[in-house]
């Protein structure tokens, strides 16, 4: 196959990895600090989303057209609305259920979800509609033969992996991201050193989500379309990676959303069958991999009270 | 009056009120009348648990099963013969019927055994296509037909096996989650199965008796075709209430219940917990095949599109909603998810949003669902 | 419990009194159902919604016209462009013993399910939007009649055009429902007698969001001309991942994306895209002028659509049967099947044995700033434009 046609498979692999690792992100930062799965992690990509859509037209509106200022207005939105959003949903809707079996926080997220989507679709204006999201990035293209390098491929790619820099450090170098290591891996001591429990666990929720609708909008500007039901796939998807890398697991949380978007692109290109089998593929896979690796490619290492 | 009669005359008053309240539901269109009647069911739900009626009700059902669970199928059959010549109330009804099947196979791999299943749609599914391929290109007698779509469900459940036995919570989640996904996308990229065009299905028909044409009686009567379906659709669910309910008494249903407990103790005990899995995966599968065979054949068109996560969701949401574990519980919350959602046309739009919020409710306020799960009888009458 | 005493009570008075006052206007007229169907949500919800005005239109006129015999009632219901979702609301429909005639779908792949519905509850419905041949040509159900025409003429059409003007290569993208197979079945028929070369062909699911496999491997090909056979969503996605591709390729769409939506996705990619649809454009109709007229008075916030006049004729030659024979469903199938020039604002309506109208015209369409144009009354025929790689 020609070079430049496998860069582009690569190139576009790369910008689905980038998004995928970062739903994983979340996903895996939730599970870590509070041992839940926020199923509607995907669905509150797509609620930032439309929140930075409607950011956009209504700074249109007012006549700001500088295609900068309405990329920073639109991501600032977007973001602090859905950490603010997570934290919402992890004060009243995942602290109390903390004792309850797992399978009734998985089935509360997962209806969370569906009531965002919902609503989305009834209440926002012609919602059920795909909608066009703007070209607010520079759109050169660089041909090189085969390969066309888009301008907003690259800073799509930049703008990822600045972020998941960004939450490492945060992690690993920071007083916070101590308290957040700390209540991971064992809540009672934690509380006993002094680290308040549930500011933690609301400032968990509030990055996570807000990643999450960094790369909603990232979504959004690779596109240029956004609709409601944007969120569930992607939600499936990033959990799935979050899985196959190991819950709990910054690392592999990403490692994951890579793995998976490779595997996408592989299926779409190398196998013999239409490209639509690519996400039958994909999850062919994960069972697999679920079965020779049951926690996961990078394994959680955790004791069990019986 | 002794006390046994005084309990089977509760006992068959609840049911006749029942029947009366589920005939003028699904019988008056008009939405103010609709909305009436569910404020004056619910408050007299509401005033019948302060006083205590509702717990003299359930001691009742408990203590004369027979004549108690006789008395529903013929108060249900009642009310199906009230519609005899509407066709939409019959669709409705055996509808619920047939998710009620579906459901109580879930119900036996999760309320008794604990297994996490996400992907009920996906093997309702696998009934459906399985029955109208084998309808269209075969001669295979109908009634067999189903029973092939409860096997096959169970066969393709079986690749599932090895990743749900080797994983444990989320991750065993994550499996059936995704196998869901991708039978929905296996069936709309292939073309053999109809693709996102979806596949007519041939009706049923059993020694000549052809389910889709309607009945005519003389001149004058013509009732539904959908009749014929309510009939199997009932067979099947008395059917699967017995099963699980057998099931549910035996030491099978014990060693199920311990699985789901504690794994580490039940295996301390000897209970082989591989075994049992399995068996309560195959078995609910199964039944979840044969609901979605005469599903298929009822509708007569099936699409990839009936077969999403969301409508997963909807199956487990009911058997949680019902109570885990509680097969009356299973009933009622099928009644209601399927018959609310129909009848106020008002909020037909709204349904899946509403759905949604009622379930958050009843997770966060009564996690045990609506008629909880008793605690388990281990002498006949005996009470705790 | 008082209040909702009081409330039933209310409510009861309020319906007597409703009652009587209606027995009091002497002689009310009998009111009669007929339903619409059409994809009312989802991607291609403008189109079913221009078709609902329209056929609304027609029931509001004749309601309005004190010589019908009856009172008409429009029940409409929305099949998601989804083909379960579909059969769901015309089993709805067909059960109902009230509703009497029904005017329904605009995607070929939810009526194409439908239909035997219709048979086997006999409620007689004339399709206003679906041009799959199949639905009429591939059953011998009486119920089903279709005013529009079919996808056989529009290909055979296209493949002409477009080979007139000197492309040579295409590649075939369509989607895998029972529409974009059509499609791509009698263009490819219609391309191959006029001897244009196909390249490839791709089949895409119609919830696809990323093409860049399919156009990437396109893109190598190197075909003049993209075809695509399937709805608005799809061709809006594919035609702006062909823009990112860098794929300068024609693009040449079908019915499918003459919508408004289309244009609206792509602001100004758009340009250049050629399509083409049954029936003549609307002010040329012999109703046209009439039909924009009643329809901007009513003052729906939509626009009709393409298909719009056609759902306004199928409503009005439904309700028209019923005026002549009464609302019995068997009769009203009887008299639709005789229909044979019948007047209507699309022009003469005739339903051959298979309950089809013959739509003689074609019209091409190309967009020109920001809107769908004729094509012989845009620039481009004139020279002033060219599509790209015309010569």
């Amino acid at each position: 196959m020609d070079v430049g046609l496998l860069g582009q498979f690569v190139a576009n692999g790369m910008m689905l990895g980038m998004m995928y690792a970062l739903v994983a992100v979340g996903f895996t930062l939730f599970f870590g600090v509070l041992d839940v799965i926020k199923f509607s992690h995907g669905d509150v990509l797509m609620v930032g989303t439309f929140a930075g859509f409607s950011t956009y037209l209504g700074l249109s509106a007012m006549g700001i057209d500088n295609a900068f200022v309405q990329l920073i207005g639109v991501l600032v939105v977007a973001v602090c609305s859905m950490a603010f959003l997570g934290a919402v949903i992890a004060r009243y809707l995942v602290l109390p259920l903390k004792s309850a079996p797992p399978l009734n926080i998985l089935l509360i997220t997962l209806m969370l979800g569906t009531v965002l989507r919902e609503a989305v679709r009834l209440f926002y204006p012609d919602g059920s509609n795909p909608k066009p999201f703007p070209y607010l990035l520079p759109t050169d293209t660089w041909p090189f033969g085969s390969f066309t390098l888009r301008a907003d491929s690259v800073i799509l790619l930049l703008g990822g992996l600045l972020v998941i820099v960004g939450v490492h450090v945060l992690i690993n170098k920071t007083k916070m991201g101590l308290a957040m290591r700390a209540v991971a891996q064992d809540e009672e001591t934690a509380k006993c050193m002094g680290i308040n429990f549930t500011m933690i666990v609301l400032l968990t929720f509030a990055l996570g989500s807000g990643v999450a609708a960094f790369a909603g909008v990232m979504n959004g500007l690779y596109y240029n379309e956004i609709n409601f039901s944007m969120g569930l796939l992607l939600g499936v998807i990033g959990f799935s990676a979050a899985i196959i890398g190991g819950l709990g697991n910054i690392y592999g949380a990403i490692l994951g959303g890579f793995l998976f978007a490779a595997l996408q692109t592989v299926g779409a290109v190398a196998l013999p069958f239409s490209s639509a089998y690519k996400d039958v593929f994909a999850f062919s896979v994960v069972i697999a991999l679920m079965v020779w690796r049951p926690t996961g490619l990078i394994a959680e290492k955790s004791s069990e009270r019986v | 009056m002794t006390d046994k009669s005084k309990d089977m005359l509760i006992g068959l008053a609840a049911i006749v009120l029942g029947s009366v309240f589920l005939i003028t539901f699904i019988a008056i269109e008009d939405q103010v009348e609709i909305l009436v009647l569910i404020a004056l069911t619910a408050i007299a739900v509401v005033v019948s648990a302060r006083m205590g009626i509702s717990k003299r009700i359930s001691e009742a059902f408990s203590s004369n099963e027979p004549l108690m669970n006789g008395a529903v199928v013929v108060a249900l059959l009642m009310v199906t013969l009230w519609f005899r010549e509407d066709h939409f109330p019959l669709l409705m009804i055996a509808t619920v019927m047939l998710y009620l099947t579906a459901c109580l196979g879930l119900n036996i791999q999760f309320g008794y055994t604990g297994v996490v299943n996400f992907a009920g749609a996906a093997f309702f599914g696998v009934g459906c296509y399985t029955a109208a391929v084998l309808n269209q290109h075969t001669a295979i007698p109908h009634l067999m037909v189903v029973v092939l779509g409860g096997v096959a469900a169970a066969l393709i459940g079986s690749i599932l096996i090895l990743p749900v036995l080797r994983t444990r919570g989320h991750y065993a989640a994550v499996v059936t989650i995704a196998f869901g996904i991708l039978f929905k996308t296996f069936l709309e990229v292939n073309d053999t199965l109809g693709g996102p065009q979806g596949l007519k299905v041939p009706g049923m028909e059993i020694m000549g008796w052809n389910f889709n044409s309607n009945i005519e009686i003389g001149d004058e009567i013509e009732l539904s075709f959908y009749l014929n379906y309510v009939a199997i659709g009932l067979i099947l669910s008395v059917l699967a209430f017995a099963l699980t309910r057998r099931v549910e008494r035996s030491w099978i249903g014990l060693s199920l219940d311990a699985v789901r407990l504690d794994e580490t103790a039940a295996a301390c005990f000897g209970i082989n917990i591989k075994h049992w899995k399995i068996t309560a995966f195959t078995l609910g599968n199964f039944l979840v095949g044969m609901a979605g065979a005469v599903f298929a054949m009822m509708l007569g068109f099936i699409a990839p599109t009936n077969f999403a996560f969301g409508d997963s969701l909807i199956l487990v949401s009911i058997v949680l909603l019902g109570g885990m574990g509680s097969p009356w519980g299973t009933v009622v919350a099928a009644g209601l998810v399927i018959l609310l959602p129909e009848k106020l046309q008002a909020i037909q739009e709204y349904r899946f949003l509403l759905y949604a919020v009622v379930v958050i409710l009843i997770l966060l306020f009564r996690p045990q669902g609506l008629l909880p799960r008793g605690l388990r009888e281990y002498v006949p009458g005996w009470r705790g | 419990m008082m209040s909702v005493l009081r409330k039933s009570a209310g409510s009861a008075i309020a319906l007597a009194m409703a009652l009587s006052l209606g027995a009091g206007i002497a002689e009310a007229k009998e009111t009669v159902k007929v339903a619409f169907i059409g994809p009312l949500t989802g991607g291609v919800s403008a189109n079913g919604i221009g078709g609902r005005n329209s056929a609304d239109l027609a029931v509001q006129l004749r309601n309005a016209d004190p010589k019908a015999k009856y009172e008409y009632e429009m029940v409409t219901l929305d099949d998601e462009c989804k083909p379960n979702v579909g059969v769901q609301v015309a089993t709805k429909a067909a059960a109902d013993k009230n509703i009497i005639g029904g005017v329904t779908h605009y995607c070929s792949a939810v009526a194409i399910g439908a239909v035997d519905i219709y048979h086997k509850f006999n409620l007689p419905v004339i399709v206003w939007a679906a041009v799959l041949p199949d639905i009429t040509y591939g059953n011998k159900h009486k119920e089903v009649h279709r005013v529009n025409g079919t996808m056989i003429n529009q290909n055979d059409v296209a493949a002409d055009f477009m080979e007139g003007l000197g492309y040579k290569n295409w590649v075939i993208i369509h989607d895998t429902t029972d529409y974009g197979k059509g499609h791509n079945k009698y263009f490819s028929e219609a391309l191959k007698k006029k001897g244009g070369k196909i390249l490839a062909t791709f089949g895409v699911t119609s919830e696809q969001q990323d093409f860049t496999a399919e156009l990437t491997k396109a893109k190598a090909l190197n075909p003049d001309v993209i075809y695509f056979g399937g709805l608005t969503p799809i061709g809006v996605r594919i035609r702006s991942q062909m823009e990112k591709l860098g794929f300068a390729a024609e693009f040449q769409g079908t019915s499918g994306i003459m919508s408004d939506a289309f244009i609206a996705g792509l602001g100004p990619l758009a340009e250049g895209t050629v399509a083409f649809r049954e029936g003549a454009p609307i002010d040329k109709l012999p109703g046209g002028k009439f039909f924009v007229e009643k329809y901007n008075e009513q003052g729906y916030g939509e626009s009709p659509e393409a298909y719009g006049p056609f759902a306004f004729a199928a409503m009005n030659l439904l309700i028209d049967s019923i005026e002549d024979v009464g609302p019995d469903r068997k009769k009203v199938r009887k008299v639709l099947n005789k229909t044979k020039n019948r007047d209507s604002i699309v022009g003469t309506i005739s339903f051959d044995d298979h309950g089809q109208n013959t739509v003689a015209a074609i019209t091409k369409y190309v967009v020109q700033d920001g809107k769908w144009v004729v094509w012989e009354d845009s620039e481009y025929v004139s020279g002033k434009r060219k599509l790209p790689g015309m010569m």
